[in-house]
């Protein structure tokens, strides 16, 4: 992800953590924020509500389910241009694949629910 | 456009939000925001709000359906909507409209700020001198793995010794799921003891929080704005449960999203 420069450094990170420096507001905090907290007021301009509503809910399917949906053969999200992006799960994929072989673990096996 | 109150054809007023009166327009030096000119201060008689000269042809109830499905233009919006939110942070409260709220003109923005400008200066004084902080909390499963005297993996594992290891491993599953709900809620409930207000979202996914660890809390907690009770209320919990793989993220200042009411209740 990239997002410009940014001037405003008053984000805190806590204690260690892998990413190192101010970061940015992570993407995902944000766009909770922006499209499902905050006052709504009616405006002139009527973007209906169930259509943010529905953004919100597809970025939570997005990729709640995306492994678990792609290891079943399901991949309607790659036909969609709002939910396709980039490598990212692939990224993500191998993160976890080395991070799993680090801790010794068996791959997980992600056909099980992850529980809430 | 036949709307006669329209007043420049193809414009219309983003609203990023309202401030009090006593707002500085310094605080927005810099500040982006949508659209070419900069932020516009629109003032009203008990409030002020926070607008942009944007184009229709972005902005537009046909355009804006399409350009809210578009991940690139979604995410330079909410950006620059929290920026905008943010530099007035730093000068004043402000009260976070949700993303696009679009008047056709001035006019009419002056109209919401005289029907609500009395609400508004009540919630302003309300959240006047506090902020939003976020705490996420997430675990480290190999950390948390460790910690429960998990073995690790043999190079080679004989066909019981792999049996064994898989039943310990389900059993590790069901008692990490216990320690994620007890260690999310005992968490919240502390940072909430050092908040004026508090309030717990559903944890993400991993896959849209960016990191492979697992979320077992994504709190908001409305805290004053100099006090550093909650990061000491965090490093507290961190050395609680740190030991266990759990680790703690603070962000913000935020504006008071998660604390201004949903609805705007009538005046």
């Amino acid at each position: 992800m990239t997002h410009g420069d940014r001037s405003l450094s008053r984000r805190v990170d806590s204690g260690p953590s892998p990413r190192g420096g101010v970061a940015p507001a992570q993407l995902a905090d944000v766009l909770e924020r922006v499209l499902d907290k905050g006052i709504v007021v009616a405006g002139d301009i009527k973007i209906n509500l169930l259509d943010i509503e529905l953004l919100t809910v597809k970025l939570r399917l997005l990729i709640a389910s995306a492994d678990k949906a792609k290891e079943m053969g399901i991949d309607w999200w790659e036909g969609d241009p709002f939910l396709k992006r980039g490598d990212q799960n692939g990224a993500l994929e191998d993160r976890l694949r080395r991070l799993e072989a680090a801790a010794g673990l068996e791959p997980a096996d992600r056909s099980e629910p992850s529980g809430e | 456009m036949s709307d006669p109150r329209a007043p420049l054809p193809g414009t219309a007023y983003y609203t990023y939000g309202v401030v009090p009166l006593d707002f500085s327009s310094a605080a927005l030096d810099g500040a982006q925001g949508l659209g070419e000119r900069p932020v516009e201060i629109v003032t009203g008689e008990k409030a002020a709000a926070l607008t942009s000269v944007v184009s229709l042809d972005e902005f537009g109830e046909e355009p804006l359906r399409a350009n809210l499905n578009d991940r690139d233009w979604l995410e330079r919006a909410a950006r620059a909507h929290e920026e905008v939110l943010e530099r007035a942070l730093a000068d004043a409260p402000v009260i976070p409209f949700r993303l696009c709220t679009v008047y056709r003109g001035r006019e009419q923005v002056l109209e919401l700020l005289s029907e609500r400008g009395a609400t508004f200066a009540e919630l302003l004084d309300r959240l006047r001198g506090t902020v939003e902080l976020g705490v996420k909390a997430y675990l480290d499963r190999a950390r948390f793995l460790e910690a429960a005297g998990a073995a690790p993996a043999p190079a080679s594992p004989s066909g019981r010794e792999y049996m064994l290891r898989r039943q310990r491993e389900r059993t590790l599953d069901e008692e990490r799921e216990q320690f994620k709900a007890e260690c999310g809620r005992s968490s919240h409930e502390r940072l909430a003891a050092v908040a004026l207000a508090a309030q717990a979202n559903p944890p993400q996914p991993p896959e849209v929080s960016g990191r492979t660890d697992e979320m077992l809390l994504n709190g908001a907690y409305l805290v004053e704005a100099a006090h550093g009770a909650l990061a000491d209320a965090v490093a507290e919990l961190e050395q609680t449960y740190g030991p266990r793989g759990v680790s703690y993220e603070l962000t913000g200042p935020w504006p008071p999203y998660n604390f201004v009411p949903r609805e705007l209740a009538e005046t």
